[in-house]
């Protein structure tokens, strides 16, 4: 019963903020400076009545608050209305591009949560040895790579030197797009690697400081058990925190890396959106991201007492 | 224009277009590529033809600086949108590599009156869903630019036109409320494209989307659009002029708006070839051994737009003081690495084939040249009592030219003792300039390069007209008008030639926008294919198709 008000809570929540964030989203193209339609001339002498028109087919002659219901209902029906730059639904706009940045968050989280787990756990086994060192070194080395640098470097060493990935595109068919896509997650995931293999580190660091670990050990318990049910299981809680903001996050540095890449998908479309005035498709997306990242920290919030049941009795002061 | 012009104009060099975007410079996302350390010259040529094809070819692929934003004919009028439709559907005319315009869709036109133009349609011409060409498909697509809820980018075109009605089995007759000499010109681009009426209607606002795609006559169809991605175009078999049946089985067109990635997929031979690659990157790519780096000639010029005549450059002496002060040599030198010429005008010699010597003479002998004079410039600023006046600079981060110009212009200002403000704005707010004026408000002068779609000097110059679209400063001279609407109600070319000459010599005189030079489109052609003639025709000529292996 708890369990189940608490869930209501949680998504009244997300509902609230998906709610406020739609306001956001929308109103605020009415603050960048532009007129849409101006874009859709492109510069072109047009005829007045064109201009007209034009503005009556995108609805952009209705009151703000009336495009705004407009907006919404449509949404709701699964219609994000109609881009401007390429004169095409969004959904169809959208749906080519989803399924490749996806995929390449997906395969990005994978390498992410390998990698970043793996680092981070062998660091704080070794905490103030060598081992450590070096990981934490080289963890801080990369974190000040950014992506553009990242894809640069990946596509001059492994695509133009050595010949071994293409250098752009996202392929045709599952196994070649994942082919493609070896680099680019690569490239996206190397910040988050770091991100989470510190975490990692400190979050075992401290489980591996408590009484609890040292009394399991004491009793005989295979190193291993213990790592596994101990000091992991209890570690759990910030990396699945940072897991959250990570999967939007991924999302948003899509878009550079995307670009280097020449691969068409969510994020380039953001940035060529945002650069060609394509209101429609920009508020899509953004409400995309903004979706996810709310669904995603809800997720989080709600799992958190099955890994952790401290946090399920703190839950209603939360 | 005949062989011997072209190696004339060839010879002149022609302009250089970095940036790429001209009209509404919208273009590509600019010359990332190392940094423009201005150094050495390139050393370069023009090119107006590769070696023949050793013959057919399965498939090629082109880079392209972005996607198209569409393939429907009404909308496509730019680099990106244009080099890919080319291929696919024809229209009315052909303009040619070497800017002659010759019978296509229409296998003859007749002028019976001044303000008639009768087009004879083709027989025998089938469209890519095997479906004839008829003269209700003309009247159907050329019907479109006039429909204010289609809002065509060729509007223009279609300015002075009244009806445009089937009068024939096979003809069509488009009647103009005033005589224009500019309609039938510009039925070799876009405005002249012919598309089946049944398509039109079918597709509806799908038409030349991804989705909807277009169904023309070209020697190449359109078989699917990757959005975001790629266009793959085949060849088609049932394409009526067997010169320019197509070699390649497939052209593919890949989308790669980050220089960097271009340059490295040419280098790396994953692409066969793409048009406007970064000039910084020639000489990597000569280096990479992959294949030619090319120059072929355009129409366009690089201008300073002066935008505002009410403000200090509203003086004739100070539009003209500041073109005196630029180092125009050096700017060419750091902006594009000294590739292309200086020019006191504002078009270049390949827009004036058909003209008579005595035109071509009087556009570009008889006129000023504005060679780097700060002391006479500083004078005229003196006189003119703008010495200490601001003048406020629009740019954008679109290329490492727009950077090296806005600098330099800057620096001219400067040396005759006026301020310069540089305003740097985004892609958007920039291409905004050339659409609205309220975007103009308080911004003195910009830089375009703007290229011309027909082959007719003319074109430039009905722009500058007093109340023209694209007049952006307002600039208004009743000798001008009055001799450029003479010209365009004139039909023979060398009388109209002599009429848009003197054009030429006013707004060299006059400068409502500042030349400063032009050059060549630079282009890369991978070593698995030639047979390509270089050319800015490629905006509206089938270039692809005499394509084919080495």
């Amino acid at each position: 019963m708890r369990t189940a008000r608490r869930v209501a809570g949680k998504l009244a929540g997300l509902l609230l903020t998906l709610f406020l964030a739609s306001l956001l989203v929308f109103f605020s193209r009415f603050v960048v400076p532009g007129d849409p339609v101006r874009f859709l001339l492109r510069g072109r002498k047009p005829s007045p009545e064109a201009v007209a028109q034009v503005t009556a087919q995108y609805g952009l002659d209705l009151p703000p608050w009336q495009q705004y219901l407009k907006w919404v209902g449509g949404m709701l029906h699964g219609d994000f209305g109609r881009s401007l730059q390429y004169r095409q639904d969004v959904s169809t706009v959208l749906g080519e591009r989803l399924p490749v940045t996806l995929m390449l968050v997906v395969m990005a989280g994978l390498i992410i949560a390998l990698v970043g787990l793996m680092l981070g756990a062998v660091a704080a086994l070794n905490r103030g040895r060598a081992w450590d060192r070096i990981i934490l070194i080289g963890l801080t080395v990369l974190g000040a790579i950014p992506s553009f640098v990242g894809s640069i470097v990946l596509i001059a060493v492994f695509s133009v030197q050595l010949g071994w990935f293409p250098t752009f595109g996202s392929g045709d068919g599952f196994l070649d797009m994942v082919y493609h896509l070896v680099l680019p997650s690569i490239a996206l995931g190397i910040v988050f690697i770091v991100l989470v293999g510190k975490v990692t580190r400190s979050a075992m660091v401290e489980q591996l400081t408590r009484e609890h670990v040292e009394v399991a050990t004491s009793r005989g318990l295979t190193p291993w058990a213990v790592l596994r049910r101990h000091v992991l299981r209890n570690s759990l809680g910030p990396i699945l925190t940072v897991s959250g903001v990570l999967v939007a996050g991924l999302i948003v540095a899509s878009t550079i890396v995307e670009a280097a890449f020449g691969i068409a998908g969510v994020g380039s479309l953001l940035v060529q959106s945002v650069d060609r005035l394509d209101f429609p498709v920009v508020q899509a997306i953004v409400l995309l991201v903004v979706t996810a990242f709310v669904v995603m920290n809800a997720v989080v919030d709600i799992l958190e007492p099955w890994i952790d049941p401290r946090s399920a009795a703190g839950a209603g002061a939360r | 224009m005949n062989p011997k012009r072209l190696i004339r104009s060839a010879a002149a060099g022609v302009a250089v277009l970095l940036a790429a975007g001209a009209l509404t410079a919208c273009g590509p996302a600019a010359n990332g590529t190392g940094t423009a350390d201005g150094g050495k010259a390139l050393d370069w040529k023009l090119t107006t033809k590769t070696a023949a094809a050793g013959g057919d070819i399965d498939g090629f692929t082109f880079a392209n600086y972005s996607e198209p934003y569409s393939l429907d004919y009404a909308y496509a009028f730019d680099y990106s949108d244009n080099q890919v439709l080319s291929n696919v559907c024809e229209s009315l005319l052909r303009l040619n590599p070497d800017f002659t315009l010759t019978p296509s869709l229409a296998e003859k036109f007749e002028h019976p009156t001044p303000v008639t133009w009768v087009y004879t349609i083709r027989d025998g011409v089938t469209f890519h869903d095997g479906t004839p060409l008829t003269a209700d498909d003309v009247v159907a697509s050329l019907s479109r630019h006039l429909d204010p809820a289609v809002g065509s980018s060729w509007y223009s075109v279609y300015q002075n036109v009244a009806s445009i009605v089937k009068t024939g089995d096979r003809q069509v007759t488009v009647t103009m409320n005033t005589p224009d000499s500019q309609f039938n010109l510009s039925m070799g681009g876009s405005a002249g494209v012919v598309e089946s009426a049944a398509t039109l209607k079918e597709k509806g606002q799908d038409y030349g989307n991804s989705t909807g795609l277009v169904n023309c006559t070209g020697p190449f169809s359109l078989t699917s659009w990757k959005s975001g991605e790629s266009i793959t175009l085949t060849r088609y078999d049932g394409y009526w002029d067997k010169d320019l049946r197509a070699k390649a089985g497939e052209v593919k067109f890949v989308f790669m708006g980050d220089s960097t990635a271009r340059v490295n997929a040419l280098k790396s031979g994953d692409v066969d070839g793409s048009w406007q690659i970064p000039i910084e990157a020639v000489p990597q790519l000569r280096a990479s051994g992959k294949g030619d780096a090319l120059f072929a000639p355009s129409t366009a010029v690089g201008d300073l737009v002066i935008s505002d005549l009410k403000g200090p450059l509203g003086d004739k002496r100070v539009r003209k003081a500041l073109l005196l002060a630029m180092d125009r040599k050096g700017m060419l030198q750091a902006a594009a690495r000294g590739v292309g010429e200086v020019t006191d005008v504002l078009t270049t010699e390949s827009v004036w084939g058909d003209a008579s010597d005595a035109a071509r003479t009087a556009a570009f002998d008889d006129i000023t040249s504005y060679q780097q004079n700060v002391a006479e410039a500083k004078k005229l600023v003196e006189e003119a009592g703008a010495t200490g006046k601001t003048l406020t600079y629009v740019t954008a981060p679109i290329g490492s030219d727009f950077a090296v110009i806005s600098q330099a212009t800057a620096a001219a200002a400067q040396a005759i003792g006026l301020k310069l403000k540089i305003k740097s704005v985004s892609p958007a707010a920039y291409t905004a300039l050339f659409s609205d004026p309220s975007a103009r408000e308080g911004v003195d002068l910009f830089y375009t390069s703007w290229y011309l779609s027909s082959p007719d000097a003319l074109e430039m110059y009905s722009v500058l007209r007093t109340g023209e679209f694209s007049n952006y400063g307002g600039w208004s001279n009743p000798e001008y008008d009055r001799i450029a609407n003479e010209a365009i109600a004139t039909d023979d070319p060398a009388a109209r030639s002599e009429l848009t000459a003197e054009l030429q010599q006013i707004t060299n005189e006059e400068l409502p926008w500042l030349p400063l030079f032009e050059g060549p489109i630079p282009l890369f052609l991978g070593k698995r294919i030639t047979g390509l003639q270089p050319s800015m025709a490629f905006l509206y000529y089938p270039w692809a198709a005499t394509i084919g292996r080495r």
